[in-house]
Formats: structure tokens, sequence, C-alpha cells
């Protein structure tokens, strides 16, 4: 059964709104999708609607474009078939009965500022809709009511068929097809459901198992193909009767909303686009011209040819133009706006809002805020970075770098050298904390230790552990983070050693490494030089922390050397929705730069 | 012969007058956009509401232009009055109403339409007052990022801190809110002042040019040792209201205030 189901515009307000428990309906749920929708950009579409899942529920979605409007339905979890075939009818009957009573005119008439205006010189979205939007409401509510009735019957009789089975399916399979779309939902009671999951490589990852249900020709029909899913059109006729007598007027106005929607039907074929003679001064100059297909097409390409110029994979570029496309089709042009300028537009804007991190990251508060906690003998647990990363992308470098920016903020900072791997990682260490050191206090003579016999000074000190395998990694960071509360240092930076990012004997050590030293943040530096790979790079490392853990942030090095190729930007905060937060821009100590988002799209477009 | 002159005179008055109405219909419609120009200048006197996500931006806009409340959701996309009109107002004065979504993606549009906004009235801050004053760093923080682009105008801007919500037994009194936002944004400043630079957004022949031009806006800079409202070019005033139950008076004395002249 579904949880809830809106119907709302972009701009925030509530055109309905259903619970199919009849408790409140909770806006705040909404809001969920709301914000998920907003940050992250969708990607697969398995099913005829786009998903959105959270951790407790997934969302079904539409959007119309004339009016904007989206139609979303609420479940408990994404994985259940059952569910997303229900969701999935719910969102077609409520489009086609949103149609069919004339809302979309009446709200597109709203917006365009036609009819009467209220004192205020406004008129709001739904004025004079009211009654067929409480209409929409009973109807909507019957017909799921109706569906919810239908499908709970089949339960039962599948009970039954499920004692003598393969008795009903043929003459289902035979006489499916066209009919109702309303048949296709009516699949099996909860109860009786197989709850499967599947992978992204598109294996069943967990399965649930049931008391009965053992019938596989079933479950593989609910997979396969709609044709076994489809319900033997006799016994439903019955079952209508047998509703009928329960219930005259319901029966009554399910009828009534057949005969609505069939005749809408008729209409829309009706209604032909005529194409204007003055089209190609719209297209191009005049403006106000409805987008269609193909006038997006050759602007579309020739957009994507530079996206991949600059750099940007070419699933992402795709991505991004079907977004545009997405947007545009079906919306009109503004005045004296050409479609190639309206596509470019879209398209800054999509690239704005994947580069906008959705939650604003200031780190100096973040770590003044945890530093404050002590406790009763005046000791603090320090703000923990790592920093991994592939080979060679400057890992060191830039972790030195905001090193030196932490302790110009007089922050008192333990650098660990977590990489016990390579040979020559801890001595390059040294020598940049020998850097910082002389940087900080000019009396800082190389080499010398300082009071506690470790390289650095006071305010900047290396924590070492040698070389070995992965097990001392960890304990290495254990042990740095334990000295750091002792010694009272404000920030432990941990150096990891590089890795590919496809070899798994790498990457799993990652995972106890983050359970184990558990960061505050999970730093991954890209390089701007990478390229197409930068999608897996960043999809690889956010997953190898496992399931509770994803990277906090990117830090893309080397943007100096690419002029406006800033293509892997985009791919690596496409490929896992994590906001870049610095970019490194030189060889020296403050060459590290907050990310402008404006500054990358605009060379990114340029 | 007096005939033969006016042939040609009426024509060319016909044809100034249609190319006249032409002109007319067109700069009306299109609301000011010069062919090629990419960014639309809004020039028609605005109030703006903004605020962080579930502060009741839209409910209040909904409240203001129907006088009623609408059950809303998170939105995505602005809500926009054109002609918005306050039945007090004598003079029939009209304005653009605008309610900016929250969510930090949308920060930046709100941004550009206050920097594109020559006429910008008043800005209204929809706060949550139920939170606590320690947890006021978010709202400091949008309210800062409006600030340095609304302090760079010669006069400021004014900004109502409407303190919603004051239905709520834990609300807190807008004195109280306005105290604890000072504070906060003396905190951001320092902070602000000591983070990493922004890149330039220009690029010079190509490159990311890397010389340490801040182009962070720097008229905040200035308090760095106390910020009080008082001392920036914009008035700030805050006062509560209640959106839920129908009290925003105060609020709509204030858009009536700053709309007269």
């Amino acid at each position: 059964m579904i949880d809830q189901f809106a119907v709302f515009t972009p701009t925030g307000n509530l055109l309905y709104g259903y619970n199919s428990l009849n408790k409140k309906f909770s806006e705040n749920q909404i809001n969920r999708f709301v914000s998920e929708f907003v940050s992250q950009p969708v990607k697969d579409v398995l099913s005829k609607f786009p998903i959105i899942s959270t951790s407790d529920t997934s969302y079904m979605y539409h959007e119309t474009k004339q009016p904007r409007l989206f139609f979303v339905v609420s479940f408990a979890s994404a994985e259940s078939i059952q569910l997303t075939v229900e969701a999935e009818s719910v969102i077609v009957l409520a489009n086609k009965l949103w149609e069919s009573l004339g809302l979309n005119e009446i709200i597109l008439d709203n917006v365009s500022g036609k009819g009467k205006k209220n004192v205020h010189n406004y008129r709001f979205v739904t004025e004079g809709a009211s009654d067929q939007i409480s209409k929409f409401g009973s109807y909507l509510e019957a017909k799921y009511e109706e569906m919810k009735k239908t499908s709970q019957q089949k339960g039962k009789k599948q009970n039954q068929s499920n004692n003598k089975p393969n008795s009903a399916m043929p003459t289902g399979k035979g006489k499916q097809s066209v009919k109702n779309k309303k048949d296709l939902n009516q699949s099996k009671d909860s109860k009786n459901l197989k709850a499967r999951r599947w992978g992204r490589d598109g294996q069943i990852e967990e399965t649930g198992t049931t008391d009965h249900s053992l019938d596989f020709s079933e479950s593989n029909g609910k997979v396969g193909s709609s044709s076994e899913l489809a319900v033997d059109l006799k016994s439903d006729r019955q079952n209508a009767a047998q509703f009928g007598k329960q219930n005259d007027k319901g029966e009554f106005l399910i009828s009534e909303i057949d005969e609505l929607l069939a005749s809408t039907k008729e209409k829309s074929k009706a209604k032909a686009a005529a194409s204007s003679p003055f089209s190609f001064l719209q297209k191009h100059i005049l403006g106000n011209k409805t987008i269609s297909e193909e006038d997006l097409k050759t602007v579309l390409d020739t957009l994507k040819q530079k996206l991949i110029s600059k750099n940007v994979a070419p699933e992402v570029a795709d991505h991004l133009c079907n977004q545009v496309s997405k947007d545009l089709i079906g919306s009109k042009t503004e005045n004296w706006t050409s479609v190639d300028q309206t596509a470019r537009e879209s398209l800054q804007k999509c690239l704005q809002s994947i580069l906008t991190p959705s939650v604003s990251v200031d780190l100096l508060h973040e770590i003044q805020k945890k530093i404050k906690n002590k406790d009763s003998n005046g000791l603090n647990d320090p703000y923990v970075f790592s920093v991994v990363g592939v080979n060679g992308v400057g890992k060191s470098t830039n972790l030195s770098k905001l090193a030196f920016w932490l302790l110009k903020n007089n922050f008192k900072v333990l650098i660990v050298a977590c990489d016990t791997f390579r040979s020559g990682a801890v001595e390059q260490l040294r020598v940049h904390v020998e850097n910082l050191a002389q940087l900080t206090d000019d009396n800082h003579v190389r080499g010398s230790k300082n009071r506690r016999g470790k390289s650095g000074n006071e305010h900047v000190e290396l924590f070492e552990g040698g070389y070995g395998g992965s097990n001392l990694v960890t304990k290495i960071a254990k042990q740095a983070i334990k000295y750091a509360r002792v010694e009272h240092f404000d920030v432990v930076l941990m150096d990891t050693a590089g890795r590919r990012h496809n070899d798994a004997t790498l990457m799993s050590p990652l995972k106890s490494f983050a359970e184990q030293a558990n960061p505050d943040k999970i730093i991954m530096v890209g390089e701007a030089l990478v390229g197409t790979d930068s999608v897996q790079q960043a999809q690889n490392f956010n997953q190898a922390f496992g399931k509770e853990r994803n990277l906090d942030f990117f830090i893309i090095s080397k943007c100096d050397t690419v002029g406006e190729l800033l293509g892997t930007m985009v791919n690596m905060v496409y490929a896992t929705n994590i906001p870049i937060l610095f970019i490194g821009v030189g060889q020296t100590y403050t060459d590290i730069r907050t990310l402008s988002v404006e500054w990358a799209v605009n060379s990114l477009l340029s | 012969m007096g005939a033969m002159l006016s042939t040609p005179v009426l024509l060319a008055c016909i044809i100034v007058m249609i190319s006249a109405a032409f002109l007319l219909i067109v700069q009306k419609t299109s609301a000011n956009v010069i062919p090629g120009a990419s960014k639309q200048k809004n020039r028609a006197p605005t109030f703006i509401i903004a605020g962080l996500p579930q502060t009741g931006k839209t409910s209040l806009f909904n409240l203001l232009s129907t006088d009623s409340n609408k059950p809303t959701v998170m939105s995505q996309e602005p809500n926009v009055a054109e002609d918005y009109m306050l039945p007090s107002s004598h003079k029939n004065f009209k304005f653009k109403l605008i309610d900016f979504p929250g969510h930090a993606k949308f920060r930046s549009e709100l941004l550009q339409t206050i920097k594109d906004s020559s006429q910008l009235k008043g800005l209204i801050y929809v706060i949550d007052s139920t939170v606590n004053p320690k947890d006021l760093v978010d709202t400091a923080e949008l309210l800062y990022e409006i600030l340095s682009v609304t302090e760079l105008r010669p006069d400021g801007v004014d900004i109502l801190l409407a303190c919603n919500k004051s239905e709520s037994f834990v609300a807190r009194p807008p004195l109280k809110i306005k105290d604890a936002l000072e504070a906060e944004i003396t905190e951001i400043i320092k902070r602000k002042s000591k983070s990493l630079m922004r890149n330039s957004k220009k690029t010079s022949n190509g490159s990311v040019s890397a010389e340490d031009e801040d182009d962070e806006p720097t008229a905040l800079q200035q308090f760095g040792n106390g910020f009080q409202f008082d001392r920036i070019d914009g008035n700030v005033d805050s006062k509560e209201g209640s959106v839920l139950k129908n009290e925003v008076d105060k609020w709509e004395c204030w858009i009536d205030e700053r709309a007269m002249n």
C-alpha cells in the first residue's frame, strides 16, 4: 500500500495531499523528497517514473510541464515490485484524472494572469479550481479504494490458486493486453509477497522469504512481462459486480470516473499541434516559442561537444543534456530569446545546481565547535581530517596547504604519516612539517626536535610510526588521536597511501581505517587532469568506506594546469553528489582556494 | 493641393503611430528584456522574502497575496506576484513580491536577484523564532551573505527580521533573536576573514589566475570587532508575527512604510 500521494507546484504550493492511512497528511515527508530531489542528480530510471529513495521511504514522481506540477507517491521501500507497480498506477490514474477534470487549463490561466484578481492584484494558482480539486480528491480516493479492494480479493484468490497452482494463470495470459491500466496493479496482497532487492549490477542481493508463495511461475511473471501480471478479466468483473452490490454509490462514482477518463482520450487526440509560419523567426529572434525536441537537437549536440571538449565525461554530458531537454521541451522561450540561448541558460543553471553544495560547510566553525567541548581534565578531542586519493594526485601537498591555512588560524596541527607503504612518504611529510614550522616560527632550526622529541615545533608536529602493513595504519591513526588529545592539539591531519581505485585489495583497508580512526572529515583529492576516469574514481572511493560513511568533500588539485578544462569537477560531483570545497591552484602553501561555483560554470561554458 | 499634401503626412502619421504602439506593446510584454543581454534586470519596485527552509516563507507569501493560509511544501522555484498591492496603501502603490526558496542550492539565485533588482524596497527575512538562539548559525550565515550583497549599495537595503511562529510557547522574543544574530554575525565575519579566499571569477587568458585578489565583498569586514545592525546602511527591524495565526500586521505595516516612500 502506498503511504502518501501529493500534487504540488515547484513554487511550493501543495494542491492536493492524500494519506492512505487516513492520518494527517505529512508535509514533512514531501519536504524530504523535495530536498533530496534538488540536491541529487537523478540517474538510473528503472521503472516508468523515476524513483528517489531515502533511508526509510521511497518516492516515485512525475513532473508535468504545462503547467509545471509534481505528482509524488511515497511508499515504504523501493525494492518491492508490487509497491512500485501500485505507485505507478496511482500516478497514471492521478495524472489522467487531473487532465480530464480540466485542472491544467485552470492553472495555466491563473499562472498566465488571466481572470479576475483579488484585492492584492494577485491570482492564486488554483483560484476557482477548488471544486475540481475536491472532485479530483474524491475520485482518486474512490478509485484507489477500489484498487486496494480488488488487489486484496486478488490476494485471496491467489492464495486459493496457490493450492492448485497454475489453474488461473493461462486464462489471464490469454485475455490481457490493451485493457485497463488499473488491472496492472491488482497484484498480490503484501502478505503474499516476495521481497527482493536488486543491486546496481542487477543481481539479487537479498530475498525475503514468506510462508507460501513458492510458486515461481508467478514471481517470474511479475518481473518479466505484464502479461501474467494482468488479471483474469472475467473474475475481475465478478469482483466488480460484488463490489457494486456492497456499495452502490461507490460503483456509480467509479463508472462516472471511467466515463470521464474515456471522454478525454478522444479530446486529446483531436488536439493537434499547428506549426506557425513565424516559427523560424520565433526560434531565432522573437522568442515566445514552444520548444520541441527537434529545435533542441542540434543545439544540444553542440553544447554536448563543448562540454566533452572541456573534459566532462560523456555520460555526465549526456545527463546534463537530458536535464536541459527535460527542462525545456514543452516550455516557452522568453520574448526576444532564441532557443539556443535558452538552452545555454538552462545548462548554466544545471551546472550551477550540480556544483553548488546542498549544505554549507564552514570548517573553521566546525573545528571551533568541536575543540570547545572540553572534558573535566581540560582535554578535548581533536578535529580529524584524513586525506585519500589515487597515487600522485597531490594528497600530501594539499594536506600541507590545509595545514598551513589552519596554522595561520592559530590551531595546533598534528600531521600523521599514515602512508606506511611507499618508501619516502614519511620523509616527504617531514620536509613539509619542517617547512611549515619555519613558516610559523622564524627561529625554527631545520631538523631540530621540539620538547617532545618530535619533528616540528610547538604549533605543528609530525607523528610517525615507520613503515608496515595496513594493520599498522589503523594503529598509528588511533595512537595519533590519543596523543593529540593528551598534548592539546586542535587538528589532526592524516595522510594516507595513494591507491588505485579499481584494486579491491588496496581499497578494502579504507573501510576499517574509517571505522577505527573515525575522522570528522574524509577528503578526497582528485586531480583536474584526469578526465573521464574521474567518475569511476570518485564513485569507488566514495563506496570504499561502507554504507555508513561517505566522503565529505573533494579537493581538486592542479587546477592551474588545465585552464578551462574543468570537466573533472563536474564529473566527480555528479558521480557522488559530494561537494568540492577547495581547489589547488599552484605550487606554494598559499595556493589553495575555496571553489567559486560561478567561476567554474563560466569557464565551462566559455 | 491640400489633399495631395496631407496623404503622405497622414501615411507618415499612421506609420509612426503603429510603430509606437508596437514598441509599447513589446516593452510591456517583454518586461525590459533587451535582445542579446543575457541578464535581465529587474527594475520594478520589489520586496523579497528570503530565509532558511521551513521557516514559513511560502506560507507568508500566500497569506500576503490571498489573505488565507494554504498548505505548502518545500519550494524549488520563487513565487512571484507582479504588481502586488497592499489594500492599505493609499496611493495604490504596486510592487513586485518575490518569495525565494530556502534550500542551499538556490542561494546563488537569491543573491543574484538581489543584485539585479535595482529598486529593492525591502527584504523580509523570515526566521523560525522557535530555534534556540545558540543554533542560529545557519540563519546568521544566510543573513550575512545577504547583507554582504545589500551593503554594497550606497544606502543598503532595509531588512525586516520577521520572527515567525510566535504562536509557539517556545518562541523567542524578536529583540533577543536580533542580539543573538548580531553576535553570530560577528563570529562569522571573524571566521570569513580567516578562511581561504575564493578563486577569482575572471580567468585571464584561460588559466586560473592565482593572484591574491579577494573578491568576497568586504562591506562587512570593517565590523570585525563587534557587528551591530545599527551601524550598517540599511535599517534592520525585528518584529514577531505568526503566519499560522494570521498575525502579520506588524510586518504589513513595515512593508507599507517602505512602499510609501
